[in-house]
């Protein structure tokens, strides 16, 4: 699937180092064991896709789970005489289209390329297939992928404290 | 109707402060005489079906043949078969009406266009003679007196009220199944503190002077010697008082103890019952809480403000603008009971509480504070150790006025007011610090200072209510009262040579501003600076023409993310926590200086705690009701902190597990 402009590839032999390189230097892949890293960079493609192209849509397949190694992703939901709600954002370190690795593997919200983006690609089903070969490589990444999700489990709950309206006003009456 | 002291003998030339002994026929000669010093004598008299203290000018107004019956929840009068003028036990009123006033008028406020001016209200201040002052009631003044004069701010009007008050204490000779000063160590015997004591026996009183004061005044008295048996009865009398009240409370190792307990289901428990009616702090000898309030004409231009008792009870006492740090009656009830007997060791080197048993018999419901504690915090074998305040800043003095030179619209809300012709101290004011503000006819309200000028301050308001409403929209020109630079300041120092971490979320990037300046100021002091700056929506950001530059000029990484927003925002959306969760910076080197919302600060700390800082290394200011802005007023309170005096900036380390916890 190629949308308007978005270009993808496989990762040459020899460029293996390079992007083993660029896991280390993430937050998602930087205490994977060396090993684990060579092992995901082999499996790896890289997505270049210039800003505004739409890499999920809510409720599709997500094929791909990917690792953000520049520019920004929006994760949005469309709600009805609301418009278009940005809810969060994903950048550099970040993981997109987790819901690749977890069933029934469909897209939580929309994801679209707000500025220039660079991913390192994986897709599902052949990581899926290389993690339940290969009992040490999903031990080291599900915890990671499982960590990933629950800090946007508790980002989302802060959000939904909306702590700063309440700072604005209070439902009772403050004479200040 | 004066006469000399009987038999003046040489060996008694050393102890002219007796023992003496004055018929309780003669009474009258003390009361009189204090009275012809120019004093009004304030004592115990029968009003209301209860022993009150009021002015009395004859000794025939004392409860003559009075005694009491208490319990929890309950206060009876009943006659005694004898003709004792102090027979009865601890009442209603307590001295701190006299020396703490229920209502003090503070300062006048006046707006004449644009002008505002500020004047000392006058206050009457009589001297003043407390006649049955008991031990525990003089250990209350004592205790009020750290309070109000032993920290490094006082209360002016308090002092001049306690320095023209005479006392004449009593001994107990007497107890209800209230009392527990033994426990407490106030009494039943009276410690030192006043100009004569009293101890009632049969036919009158044996009496001892206790100051200068009180040697002069025996001098005036038809005292005689008292001779050896009245001494022992005496002393008799008190000491079977002890042996009566026993040791209801252990107070060894309580101060720990309690502490300890600050998630014990007995808090919910005796919330059940308490009604948060305050009757027990209005009743106590030592409670101390108050609020400002403004007593205004109609159209605002004239307004007096009034120092009046407050209460942790009272519902809206610890209520900030964005929330209430102690909605629940646990909650008041724990603030309470653990500054009574723990934090206000911490604070002023003692209990705050001195067993007179007020709060037990006044207490609608009944709750006996010696039954709570036991419940709450049973005995064990523990040692407590006062801990030691920061030190605090100078002592302000009243409302200087400033004026607005120019206003800033940050967001729909929040506004920045330049203020100019501010007092001096102000301009020598730290980043952290801040100023409490106030318009004739509004409460004054604690605000940041947001930048320090040369010659100026910024302070960046939202209007929230009434009062910021009408501050942020005071025009150029216009006149604001302040009083300040208060509380801490952010401990730049502890950053020299190292990274600095910025977290910040909403208007809390106010207080942060003035040390982005200085750290600008100096930065090759610093290692990596960064800045990371969450709002609810990119038009609720502050300063955004000036963030821009901080990146730009200074070297300092900025992030910026928001709440929420719609399709033309193309920066970061997400909690502020978000932007440096998937960073692989090290923290370990660095120092973090943390302002938001309390939650925000929270989730802030344990995501920095996963990045290496230590909680001796972060650094937070916090928001709290202020109304004095001193740690005089008791609103702000958490824990064994004034938040206005002791903070507002604490490290989490300092915080301790207080941080966060809901409730205190």
């Amino acid at each position: 699937m190629t949308a308007s402009g978005r270009t993808e590839r496989s990762v040459e032999a020899r460029e293996i180092a390079d992007v083993v390189g660029a896991i280390d230097r993430t937050w998602f892949g930087a205490a994977f064991a060396p090993e684990t890293q060579a092992r995901l960079a082999a499996l790896a493609r890289i997505v270049e896709a210039p800003p505004g192209t739409r890499l999920l849509r809510e409720g599709e397949e997500t094929e791909d789970v990917s690792i953000v190694l520049a520019g920004r992703v929006a994760l949005r939901m469309h709600v009805p005489e609301r418009g278009v709600v940005t809810i969060l954002t994903v950048e550099e370190g970040d993981l997109l289209g987790w819901s690749a690795l977890v069933p029934p593997h469909t897209a939580t919200s929309e994801a679209t390329a707000v500025e220039h983006v660079r991913l390192l690609s994986f897709n599902g089903a052949e990581l899926r297939a290389a993690l339940r070969a290969d009992h040490a490589l999903a031990a080291s990444v599900y915890p990671r992928v499982l960590q990933a999700v629950a800090r946007r489990l508790s980002a989302t709950r802060l959000q939904l404290l909306d702590l700063f309206a309440a700072e604005r006003s209070t439902s009772e009456r403050t004479p200040w | 109707m004066k006469s000399e002291p009987a038999e003046p003998l040489a060996s008694e030339a050393t102890a002219r402060g007796g023992p003496w002994f004055l018929l309780r026929a003669n009474l009258q000669v003390l009361i009189d005489e204090l009275r012809a010093d120019g004093r009004r004598v304030i004592g115990p008299t029968v009003a209301d079906g209860a022993i009150v203290y009021d002015e009395i000018t004859s000794a025939d107004e004392l409860p003559r043949g009075w005694g009491d019956e208490q319990g929890p929840g309950s206060y009876r009068l009943r006659q005694r078969d004898d003709e004792r003028l102090f027979g009865y036990n601890a009442g209603p009123t307590s001295w701190k009406r006299f020396t703490f006033p229920a209502v003090v008028p503070l300062t006048i406020g006046r707006r004449d266009g644009r002008d505002v001016s500020f004047e000392a209200a006058a206050a009457d201040r009589p001297r003043l003679a407390f006649l049955g002052v008991r031990g525990c009631e003089l250990a209350a003044l004592g205790i009020q007196d750290k309070v109000f004069t032993g920290g490094p701010f006082a209360d002016e009007d308090y002092r001049a009220r306690r320095a023209a008050a005479f006392v004449v204490a009593v001994n107990c000779t007497t107890a209800s199944s209230t009392c527990f000063c033994t426990s407490m160590g106030t009494g039943p015997a009276v410690g030192p503190g006043h100009d004569l004591v009293l101890t009632e026996i049969d036919e009158g009183f044996v009496i001892r002077a206790g100051s200068v004061e009180g040697v002069d005044l025996l001098a005036r008295l038809p005292v005689r010697l008292a001779d050896a048996m009245e001494i022992f009865r005496a002393s008799k009398a008190v000491e079977d008082v002890a042996t009566e009240i026993g040791d209801p409370v252990a107070t060894t190792g309580l101060h720990d103890r309690l502490l300890a307990q600050f998630d014990s289901p007995e808090w919910a428990r005796v919330a059940e019952r308490c009604l948060s009616c305050t009757n027990c702090t209005m009743v106590c000898p030592t409670c101390f809480c108050s609020s400002v309030v403004q007593r205004s004409d109609l159209d605002g231009q004239v307004s007096t403000s009034e120092r009046v008792w407050d209460s942790c009870f009272t519902a809206g006492f610890a209520k900030v603008a964005g929330g209430n740090f102690r909605s629940r009656p646990r909650d008041r009830y724990r603030q309470w009971l653990t500054h009574k007997f723990a934090t206000w060791v911490d604070q002023f080197g003692s209990f705050g509480c001195v067993g007179c048993g007020r709060c037990i018999a006044w207490c609608p419901v009944g709750i006996d504070v010696r039954a709570e504690l036991q419940a709450i915090a049973p005995p064990l074998e523990l040692h407590s150790e006062p801990a030691t305040l920061p030190p605090a800043a100078a002592t302000p003095g009243d409302f200087s006025t400033a004026r607005v030179a120019a206003v800033r619209h940050e967001t729909a809300d929040v506004r920045t007011l330049v203020m100019r012709d501010v007092d001096p101290a102000f301009l020598a004011g730290r980043p952290g610090q801040f100023a409490m503000i106030a318009l004739p006819a509004y409460p004054p309200l604690p605000i940041s200072i947001s930048r320090f000028r040369e010659d100026a301050i910024e302070l960046t308001i939202r209007a929230a209510g009434p009062a910021t409403a009408a501050i942020t929209g005071l025009g150029i020109g216009d006149g604001l009262g302040l009083r300040g630079p208060l509380g801490t300041s952010w401990p730049l120092e502890q950053a020299a040579g190292r990274d600095v971490v910025f977290v910040t979320g909403g208007i809390g990037l106010a207080p942060l501003r003035p040390l982005v300046d200085a750290v600008r100021a100096q930065r090759d002091r610093f290692g990596a600076v960064r800045v990371f700056y969450g709002a609810r929506t990119p038009a609720d950001m502050l300063y955004r023409e000036e963030l821009d530059s901080w990146a730009a000029e200074d070297g300092i990484e900025l992030a910026l993310t928001v709440d929420r927003a719609d399709e033309s925002w193309n920066g970061p959306v997400g909690v502020v926590t978000h932007l440096f969760d998937r960073a692989t910076w090290d923290g370990s080197r660095a120092v973090a200086f943390v302002c938001g919302p309390e939650r925000m600060m929270q989730a802030t700390a344990d995501a920095l705690a996963a990045r290496g800082l230590t909680a001796d290394r972060v650094f937070v200011t916090l928001e709290r009701h202020m109304e004095c802005g001193i740690g005089l007023c008791g609103h702000c309170q958490m824990g064994r902190y004034f938040v206005c005096r002791d903070g507002p900036v604490f490290s989490l380390a300092e915080l301790g597990d207080v941080f966060g916890r809901e409730g205190i």
